[in-house]
Order: structure tokens, then C-alpha cells, then sequence
């Protein structure tokens, strides 16, 4: 087939469109609403002054050792992340219908790249939340810099993972959008991002650290100081196993059922 | 040159596998020859057109593209409704593999097409029918294809497109073949040379696409008075 005139090879044609996607996301996602750019940002930054204003007033100065601020931010930063990347990915087939028409777009494409779009956001969304707390006075300087990295990379494919079986779930059990609207009402406690996990006794603790959300939110936190302690059982490898699995499962999904997508 | 080889399709339904719409079509369209596909109302055409442009993929057999095919052009597809003509067209070039720096000049010739004005940075949402069309049209026509598909692309927009359209297609068919739908005969023997009859999940083709309406009327009662087109 290489002699057909204006030849691009498979992994080119792909390249090009994840890119014309990517801008074409992003364009939606900054400009779809009235100052949608400026919610983006605001969302976790009043998530943070809300959560910062109940625990000053608990005296809570500190948490496991390190400062509420720098706990705070990182939880809910990662948190944020987790929940965009998964929601955003679940919907990306539907929102993106049009484009099946050219066959250079496949339904994982838009799911990867929505996915990709929303840890980018997510990077510059961080780096401006700890430059304005920094510019405050609080240490954001990560003991283990690259943990830090893995930590965000886990969590992103974690979420990436759960999002790609997600997509593809809702289409062909469209009850699963209730059961996972249900299940995220209660993120925030059950994965240690606004209450500390070592506060939580035994044996519920124990319980918790089955969330691959915790592991990764903890790890993080661990990597801005070595004396914040957490579970003993904190094991960051854990969400990388679920996250890779899930991926696979999502991948899997996807080549198995994409033809469902199509239907007139 | 396309190669069908042993196409059969079905859809999925809520309930399970839908019924085959096609069973098992094997055809060689030639390259620089322009096919007319007729059959009644659920034949299939529509079916059998978005697996040759690759829009959607066959139950069993495989379709191989050995030159440069279009999407199929049909009512209302491939245009998003949130984003303006100018970020639909943007993003087929970018599809397409136009370098950055070429894309204002391409745009500016799809606008130039569709002469939508104003409403070419307005959302598709807000485009008339006969709008969409334009937009499509002119969208189609920006890349240099050997194939293009149209499925009763031309049915919607006032006259004067419909004659922009039309003379917009006899241009292209120095460079290039037309594979298309339409009710219209006189659409048909205009553009197209060769004929494919779908009848029963079958494909039959013909050399002249009068012989496959010839077939096709065949089929139809005979009592009913023929509509004229």
C-alpha cells in the first residue's frame, strides 16, 4: 500500500490525530463555558481554603508531621486529578460521536487524549496552586522528587485505566453511569484525601489500604517529608499493579466491543 | 482500486446481533471509474458506503483502500456541533496531515467554498441544514482524494449551491472517481458509469449504471405507477 501517493504510516496517522484532538479538547475544555479556564483552577483552590479555614479552626496545624497546607494541597491536587482524568475519560466516546466518521479517529483515541489533556491541566493547575502558596511562605521543596513523579503518573493511569473500562461500560450497561455516580460521592473519605488515614483505627485502616487511590496520595505526601508517617503498609507498587491491570482490561474492552459504538 | 472481499455486516442492537444487511460482497471498484449504488430503502447502501470510506468496520471479510478514499459525505455526519466551521475545518486538516503552516490557506479556501459568511466562526449547532451541507461540501473538496464518497450528499442546500456542487463535481471528475448514492436516476447516469445493485444482502454490479437501474425496476411491483426522477 506504500505506493499510494501522500503514503502516512499508521503511527503518523495516529500522531496527527491525537495532536488535532488534543488541541481540539482543549480549545472545549477552556472555552466550552463562561471562564471555564478560570473554574478549572478555582475548583481545588476553594476545595483547599475550605478545607484549610474547617481544620485551622480544629487546630489542626499539622497532620502526620507535615503541614496542613502542604497535605492539603497534594491531596486534593492528586484527588482532583484522579476524579477529572476518570470522568472526563468515561464520557470522551459520547462527546466526540461526530468524528467516527473519519476513520482516522477511533473511540480510544478520544479517551486517551482526554485523559492526557486532563494531567496536563492537572500539572499547570498544581504548579500555580504551590507557586501561590509558596509565594505565602509554606516549603513545597519535595524530599523524593521523582516518588512525587511516580505518585502523579500512578494515580493518572489508574484513573486513565478506570476511565478507558468506564467509556466503554456505560454503553453497554447504561445503569453503570448510576452505579459510578453513586461511587464517587464518597471518594474523598474512603481514599484518605481530607481526613489522615493514620487517624483512622484498625481494622478499618487496614481496609482502606486496599484503595489504590490511598497508596498513591500517601506516597506523595511521604515524598514532600521523610517524617510524615502514614500506614505501614503504604506500598506504591499496589496502585501500579491495579493501574496497569485496569489499563489492560480498558484496552481490552475497547477492541472487543469499539464495534457497538458504531451503531447507527 | 478498492478491494471488497467478503463483506458481510450487521449491527448491534439493544437486544443482541441485528439482522445481516450485507452477506458476503466481493467487488474490484477500478480506480478513475465512478459507481452509482442503487437499492431500495434499507438495502444497505448507506451500510456499504461507510465501509469502503472505513467509517465503520465489517462483521466479517476486509475492505482494502489501495488509494486515497474521502469520509463518506452524508446528511449532517462529521461536522461537531459544539465547535465553529473554522474549528471543524481546522481539525481535518490537522486529520489530514497538513503542516501547521498550510492550514490558513486551506481554510480560507473552505470558507471561500461554502460562502457561509459570518456564521463560518459560529457553532455548527446553529447552521441551517442547507448551511451543513455547504460546510460539508466544501470541507470534502479541500483534500485531494481519489475516491470521494457522497451518500445523497448533494439533496440538501438551495440552487445555487446545488450548481456549485454539481460543477464542483464535474471538476473533479478529471481527477478523480465518485462513489455514490442517490434516488435521483438523473444524479446517477450524470456521475457515475457503473452500477452496483444491493438486493437481498447481494451485490451485483454492472458495467453501465443503467443496466443496474434496468435491475433494480425489475424488482419493484409493477402495479405502482414508477416515480418519475
Amino acid at each position: 500500500m506504500n505506493d499510494v501517493k501522500g503514503y502516512r504510516s499508521p503511527l503518523i496517522i495516529t500522531f496527527t490525530t491525537w495532536k488535532a484532538l488534543f488541541l481540539r479538547e482543549a480549545v472545549a475544555r477552556l472555552t466550552s463555558r463562561r471562564n471555564a479556564w478560570v473554574w478549572l483552577l478555582l475548583e481545588p483552590a476553594l476545595q483547599i481554603s475550605f478545607m484549610l479555614v474547617l481544620m485551622t479552626q480544629l487546630h489542626v496545624r499539622t497532620v502526620g508531621g507535615i503541614d496542613t497546607v502542604v497535605w492539603l494541597v497534594v491531596g486534593l491536587v492528586f484527588a482532583n486529578l484522579f476524579k477529572r482524568t476518570a470522568t472526563q475519560s468515561q464520557h470522551a466516546i459520547s462527546a466526540n460521536k461526530a468524528l467516527y466518521t473519519y476513520r482516522q479517529v477511533k473511540p480510544v483515541d478520544t479517551v486517551l487524549v482526554r485523559a492526557a489533556l486532563e494531567g496536563f491541566l492537572m500539572v499547570v493547575i498544581g504548579l500555580i496552586l504551590v507557586a501561590g502558596t509558596s509565594f505565602v511562605g509554606y516549603d513545597f521543596i519535595p524530599n523524593q522528587s521523582w516518588i512525587l513523579f511516580a505518585a502523579f503518573l500512578n494515580i493518572w493511569l489508574l484513573a486513565l485505566g478506570l476511565g478507558l473500562i468506564a467509556s466503554i461500560g456505560v454503553l453497554m450497561i447504561p445503569e453503570l453511569e448510576k452505579i459510578i455516580g453513586f461511587a464517587n460521592g464518597p471518594i474523598y473519605l474512603l481514599s484518605g484525601v481530607v481526613i489522615p488515614i493514620s487517624a483512622i483505627p484498625e481494622p478499618f485502616q487496614h481496609w482502606l489500604m486496599y484503595n489504590p487511590i490511598v497508596h498513591s496520595i500517601e506516597s506523595a505526601r511521604k515524598a514532600m517529608s521523610s517524617y510524615y508517617h502514614t500506614s505501614p503498609d503504604l506500598n506504591l507498587f499496589y496502585t501500579t499493579e491495579v493501574a496497569l491491570f485496569s489499563v489492560f482490561i480498558g484496552l481490552s474492552l475497547h477492541s472487543r466491543f469499539v464495534a457497538r459504538v458504531y451503531k447507527k | 482500486m478498492i478491494i471488497i472481499d467478503d463483506v458481510h455486516k450487521r449491527y448491534q442492537t439493544d437486544h443482541g446481533h441485528g439482522p445481516w444487511v450485507l452477506k458476503g460482497i466481493s467487488i474490484t471498484i477500478p480506480t478513475h471509474l465512478s459507481v452509482g449504488i442503487i437499492g431500495c430503502n434499507g438495502a444497505g447502501k448507506s451500510t456499504l458506503l461507510r465501509l469502503i470510506g472505513g467509517t465503520d468496520t465489517p462483521s466479517k471479510g476486509r475492505i482494502e483502500r489501495r488509494c486515497r478514499v474521502s469520509w463518506p459525505m452524508n446528511y449532517g455526519g462529521g461536522l461537531q456541533n459544539n465547535m465553529t466551521g473554522r474549528q471543524n475545518s481546522k481539525f481535518l486538516c490537522r486529520i489530514h496531515g497538513l503542516r501547521e503552516h498550510e492550514i490558513p490557506e486551506r481554510i480560507a479556501s473552505i470558507q471561500d467554498f461554502t460562502e457561509i459568511g459570518a456564521a463560518f466562526d459560529q457553532p455548527v449547532k446553529t447552521y441551517s441544514s442547507g448551511m451543513k451541507s455547504r460546510l460539508q461540501f466544501g470541507l470534502t473538496l479541500a483534500f485531494d482524494f481519489d475516491v470521494y464518497i457522497s451518500d445523497e450528499a448533494t439533496s440538501a442546500g438551495d440552487a445555487a449551491f446545488r450548481n456549485k456542487a454539481q460543477a464542483a463535481f464535474n471538476d473533479l471528475a478529471d481527477r478523480a472517481s465518485i462513489i455514490m448514492t442517490s434516488h435521483g436516476e438523473g444524479t446517477l447516469t450524470q456521475f457515475c458509469q457503473a452500477g452496483i445493485w444491493l438486493h437481498n444482502g447481494q451485490a451485483h454490479w454492472f458495467d453501465d449504471v443503467k443496466d443496474a437501474f434496468a435491475a433494480y425496476k425489475e424488482t419493484l411491483p409493477k402495479q405502482r405507477p414508477l416515480a418519475k426522477s
